[in-house]
């Protein structure tokens, strides 16, 4: 294994140095990149897979002369399964960019993108196998560094900027937070070692034990991106360049959600007040929601696509969130059922995030916008790109039979069985973070509705959309390799149920893959409560569209073609008589008002010989960023007002003044030395 | 005769101490005076005391580099760099402070609180061990922050720099009042540093008169960071 970790390392490092030799030879620079990525990817699915299957976990460390530093990796089941999700989204966006970078030729350094690129991915995968507390915040924010370089690639455009400034302060408060997590396990621990920190987690008195919680939630949830910490996402991911974007919003936030499982079950031993977990799952709801709810309202393909992440995320969390009061209150079966569906879901969004993000890219590939109000008809131009994204947009919907549907379906399964809880806040509780995923379900689905259906469905509506055309081969074969993981991850959940229990058992102690399911019908059953079967599903699912076309066949008379002109009325059919994206989300914005508080601006400009006739009108309608402009505003006004004014005391006008600082500087030591 | 010994040693050390205290003195004479020239004219006769206080604590502890220093403090600070500055007064057009930033009145009562800030500081110095001038361990503090002080409130050029004299002469006494000076090497360097600066606030006086009447830094140094629109 050692071996196969050396070679990993090296096929990155390759991919690091070697493009940066070969100045201005853009294709050797760009197949070097990521097809020395895309091999170290392949690499890392093989060891993640012998990780997963090892009992004993692999372990390696080097000394260094940085004390309390030691560059130690250790891949137990939990960082295998997480090496075995970078490594396979990595391998599809590696492959991907092969084609998708050729947009940047002449544009952007391919030398840098591509060894940055190399850089965000090699980052990413020794962050979940960091062993050392110290080394795990180096490799923590070598990932945000390189992949704020990868925001921030096209630098020349004032918005990618704000962006990337954006997110790097953000990421920054994040970290801040998480290296007081470890600190106080450091105090408790007197190493930083996350092997003392397992032996002494147990031992951290409750209060620490809070602090440590609230910070891992605010620090790694700056890096998941939970509501109210989430507000960079919808700027730094749609920036970056598309494959990036995928491997951000699909893999990097997940890294977040390695870190809080680490920091909860592996190091404080699952051993919390229960509080904590109602805590995670109220977050997990409301970031459920509120993320879906603002996804909605997005007309830029990619943004709309970060909003839904932060959705995502909520749902993991609210699958965790379960586990962990199931384990505040001793069931550990649930509660590893719990940790089962948020590590599934984890999965799943990887896979069909980045389908969608690729997707995106291609979009944005064959169009140049991501406005999808330009867009439109592109499934007659784009067919393989158009039955990818939507397989992508079903699963993302959570509809059967694809892998979406099946951890929701957990999720849903484990919030219910909460009636065994002896508490009946939390009886009702569990329920009502159900009731709350379903509509945040609901919501999806119009959201990827509409981001399916004015895509691609109708005539198109801008000039770039008409004339759009199919992308490379190495494209499709990045988006057609994720659709099918979403499909064989949707029909197989016998297969990768048994490796998340497995994952689940080293550190809740149980394993529960026995009892949810039953091996004969291919089916899933939770706590003999209701049960499911995927294959099944499916071939029911076909059938009855079978049969449904079949009545409709029958039923519906004979199917007469005529050559006429479609809703004619005497006028061609135009794209301007389409469903717009902000026409098919205008009624949830309705719905919904008190929550987007939209703004609508109608102004209009009237002939100065009467005023009965306009010359122009101007239409403007917004919603509130309600996060930014009420939490985030003022916080920075206050930074802004008190900064401003420490400059005015700093900066003086007179030499006395400095003078007298320094006077007073040397009266205050001395009083205090004395 | 160990009586003879006593009471010389006990005379030596209240010539010390009254030598000190007419540094002090000069120095609250400085904050209270508004003609530059007349502030020249009080450096001249601080460094005169700071000489003599020198010689004494040389005779007492018979370091007897402490003459050379003295000397060499009666021949520069009491007589070449007053001259320097005089010199420099008399071609300016303005020869008093005319708008010190703290008035004289509040000026001398600053400096008195200083004086009890110096002794305070001073108490745990002197427990460790008696030393022969251990007043002017106090005072030679306290004229280190009446020389800040002076710095701080005067708008002239001429007023601060006679400041930073002062500063530099409190120093030389806490020098002789706690290691009977420092080594005659480092002595004779800070000697030579003083007079070349004198030098140079001469030249510059002269140049600055004309402009500017206090050194001022420019109106302001950073330039507005524009904000970025998203």
């Amino acid at each position: 294994m050692t071996i196969l970790f050396l070679s990993i390392l090296f096929s990155y490092l390759g991919g690091i140095f070697l493009p940066l030799c070969f100045p201005n030879r853009e294709f050797i620079q760009n197949t070097m990149a990521h097809g020395l990525a895309s091999v170290a990817c392949l690499l890392g699915l093989v060891l993640g897979y012998e990780g997963l299957t090892d009992p004993e976990p692999w372990h390696i460390a080097l000394s260094s002369n940085i004390p309390l530093l030691e560059l130690s990796l250790r891949l137990d089941r939990l960082a295998a399964f997480f090496l075995v999700m970078i490594s396979l989204v990595g391998l599809a966006t590696s492959v991907y960019a092969l084609g998708y970078v050729t947009e940047y030729y002449g544009k952007v350094s391919m030398g840098t993108l591509g060894s940055l690129y190399n850089g965000f991915l090699l980052s990413m995968t020794l962050v979940v196998l960091a062993d050392n507390a110290f080394f795990f915040l180096i490799l923590w924010e070598l990932m945000s560094v390189t992949s704020y370089f990868l925001v921030v690639t096209e630098h020349e455009k004032n918005e990618v900027r704000y962006a990337g400034l954006f997110y790097l302060v953000m990421t920054h408060i994040g970290t801040a937070f998480i290296i007081l997590t470890f600190l106080v396990l450091f105090q408790n621990a007197e190493s930083f070692s996350f092997e003392a920190f397992r032996q002494s987690g147990h031992t951290v008195p409750e209060r620490l034990g809070t602090v440590v919680f609230l910070a891992a939630l605010i620090g790694f949830g700056t890096k998941a991106g939970i509501v109210p910490l989430h507000v960079w996402l919808p700027y730094a991911h749609p920036t970056a360049p598309s494959h990036v974007s995928a491997l951000m919003s699909g893999v990097m936030v997940k890294t977040a959600i390695y870190g809080l499982i680490r920091v909860y079950f592996d190091f404080l031993d699952g051993e919390f007040p229960w509080w904590w977990g109602v805590v995670v799952l109220v977050v997990g709801t409301v970031s459920a929601l509120l993320g879906v709810m603002y996804a909605l309202m997005q007309h830029d393909l990619k943004k709309l696509l970060a909003y839904s992440s932060v959705e995502n995320i909520g749902i993991i969390l609210m699958g965790i969130g379960a586990g962990m009061i199931f384990s505040a209150y001793g069931f550990p079966e649930l509660a590893a059922l719990g940790i089962i569906a948020g590590l599934y879901h984890t999965l799943n969004h990887a896979v069909f995030k980045s389908l969608l993000f690729l997707g995106a890219g291609s979009l944005l590939y064959a169009t140049h916008t991501r406005n999808m109000e330009e867009y439109g008809g592109l499934l007659k131009r784009m067919p393989w790109t158009g039955l990818f994204f939507l397989i992508g947009a079903v699963a993302i919907s959570a509809l059967p039979p694809t892998n979406g549907f099946v951890s929701e379906w957990l999720i849903f399964q484990n919030l219910f069985l909460a009636y065994q809880i002896p508490d009946i806040l939390l009886d009702i509780l569990l329920p009502i973070a159900a009731a709350m995923l379903a509509l945040s379900g609901g919501l999806a689905l119009a959201c990827f509705a509409k981001a399916f259906g004015i895509s691609f469905l109708a005539l198109p509506r801008g000039s770039h959309a008409k004339h759009a055309q199919e992308t490379p081969i190495p494209m499709r074969i990045g988006l057609g390799g994720l659709a099918v993981m979403c499909l064989v991850l949707g029909m197989g959940p016998i297969f990768v149920i048994p490796v998340l229990d497995q994952v689940s058992a080293e550190f809740v102690g149980v394993s529960v893959a026995e009892r949810i399911l039953t091996m004969d019908g291919w089916a899933l059953t939770t706590a003999n409560f209701a049960s499911v079967s995927m294959p099944a599903l499916a071939i029911m699912l076909l059938a009855l569209s079978g049969v449904g076309l079949l009545f409709a066949h029958l039923l519906g008379g004979k199917l007469q073609s005529r050559s006429y002109k479609t809703w004619g009325c005497g006028l061609n059919v135009t794209s301007r008589m389409e469903y717009t994206a902000t026409g098919f989300a205008q009624p949830i914005k309705r719905m919904f008002s008190t929550v987007y508080q939209p703004t609508i601006k109608l102004e209009s400009e009237m002939l100065e010989e009467s005023r009965y006739f306009a010359k122009r009108k101007h239409f403007d309608s917004y919603i509130t960023p309600f996060f930014q402009q009420y939490l985030y505003e003022p916080v920075v006004n206050i930074f802004l007002r008190m900064s401003d004014r420490l400059r005015n005391m700093t900066v003086a006008h007179e030499l006395n003044l400095y003078l007298g600082y320094v006077f007073a500087a040397l009266l205050v030591v001395l009083l205090l030395v004395r | 005769m160990p009586v003879f010994q006593e009471l010389i040693h006990d005379v030596q050390g209240q010539a010390i101490n009254v030598c000190s205290m007419f540094l002090l003195l000069s120095s609250f004479a400085i904050v209270a005076q508004r003609s530059l020239a007349s502030c020249v004219s009080l450096y001249a006769m601080q460094s005169f005391f700071l000489g003599f206080t020198a010689m004494v604590v040389a005779n007492a502890s018979g370091v007897h580099h402490l003459y050379f220093a003295a000397a060499l403090n009666f021949l520069i600070k009491a007589w070449l760099i007053p001259r320097i500055l005089h010199r420099a007064v008399d071609r300016l057009n303005v020869k008093r402070e005319v708008e010190p930033l703290v008035n004289i009145p509040s000026s001398l009562l600053i400096c008195g609180g200083l004086m009890i800030l110096a002794l305070y500081f001073s108490q745990p110095i002197k427990q460790i061990g008696p030393l022969l001038t251990n007043d002017s361990l106090a005072l030679g503090l306290a004229i280190v922050f009446i020389g800040c002080f002076i710095m701080i409130s005067r708008r002239k050029l001429v007023t601060q720099i006679v400041g930073f004299l002062t500063v530099e002469n409190g120093l030389f006494l806490l020098a002789t009042a706690i290691t009977y000076g420092m080594p005659l090497i480092v002595e004779l360097g800070v000697f030579f540093d003083i007079l070349v600066a004198a030098l140079i606030f001469g030249v510059l006086l002269h140049r600055i008169q004309d402009t500017v009447e206090s050194a001022r830094p420019a109106e302001s140094r950073f330039e507005e960071v524009g904000e970025v629109a998203p």
